[in-house]
């Protein structure tokens, strides 16, 4: 049962991680993401690792690509903004940069013969078990990226204000 | 039967995707997009390497990378709308200065 659904997802993941890469339209590299998101959640859960799985589609699905979206509505982009945003740099050196890559990682994971083998643990990443290590072993991090976050909003609103007062300032120099 | 080599095949397969997304693409967006999918990538074989080793600390790695990756994405957001605002373009070539 497994190996089908993990090659209809892993199917789904590239299929949509391509869309991401080459579509015309910056919305749907958006909701191509989304889909891309959503498939590798559900390997996640086929890894049985259900907390992250959960956290990826909420914060990723939920947060991130609605933010994304707002952004590429709010921007308004002109046919002009959208033509230039079509164009291609290094075309050519970034696809055989790609295959490069994928052939050092395919020859990286068959050399890698433990891969093959390897039988699966029988953990489970539950919100019970993921919940109790956060908050002993990794509870200095898991505080941590508070102020991490405390730091994004602040350099977000120092951003948005700077663009608000220069904003006037070119109406009436 | 799946083993870690076919998560880890997938994984870098949607690593290379995103790597060429970066350097091919000139909209400042599709480069974020396109950053995000490389550290959906890594976020994959380190679920698979917690799975198949029976450690928990790949999940949490996660977990922690999602977070960073969440703060990046408003930062990157916010420079992106300012950009506009200022150039009225989202193109990467057109940022040339470090202070304006």
């Amino acid at each position: 049962m497994s190996p089908y659904f993990f090659y209809f997802f892993a199917v789904i993941l590239i299929l949509a991680s391509a869309a991401v890469v080459w579509a015309r339209n910056p919305l749907y590299n958006v909701l191509a993401l989304v889909v891309a998101i959503f498939s590798l959640s559900c390997l996640f859960v086929l890894l049985e690792a259900f907390f992250v799985g959960m956290i990826l589609l909420l914060v990723y699905a939920g947060a991130v690509l609605v933010f994304f979206l707002f952004v590429v509505m709010c921007l308004n982009l002109n046919t002009i903004a959208l033509d230039q945003a079509q164009q291609t740099r290094f075309r050519l050196w970034g696809i055989a940069v790609g295959l490069m890559f994928v052939a050092s990682f395919g020859l990286a994971t068959k050399s890698f013969i433990k891969a093959q083998t390897m039988d699966p643990s029988s953990i489970r990443g539950t919100i019970e078990t993921i919940g109790k290590i956060l908050f002993t072993d990794y509870l200095l991090p898991f505080e941590l990226t508070s102020l991490l976050l405390l730091i994004a909003i602040f350099g977000i609103v120092s951003l948005a204000q700077g663009a608000l007062s220069t904003g006037k300032g070119a109406e009436n120099p | 039967m799946i083993t870690l080599g076919n998560y880890l095949a997938l994984s870098g397969i949607i690593f290379s995707l995103g790597l060429v997304g970066v350097m091919t693409s000139r909209n400042v967006l599709k480069v974020l997009l396109s950053l995000e999918l490389l550290l959906a990538a890594s976020n994959l074989s380190f679920v698979a390497f917690s799975k198949f080793n029976g450690d928990y600390a790949g999940q949490l790695i996660v977990f922690f990378v999602i977070l960073v990756a969440a703060a990046e994405v408003a930062i990157g957001l916010a420079i992106i709308v300012v950009m506009y605002r200022r150039l009225s373009t989202i193109q990467a070539d057109e940022l040339r200065t470090m202070k304006w």
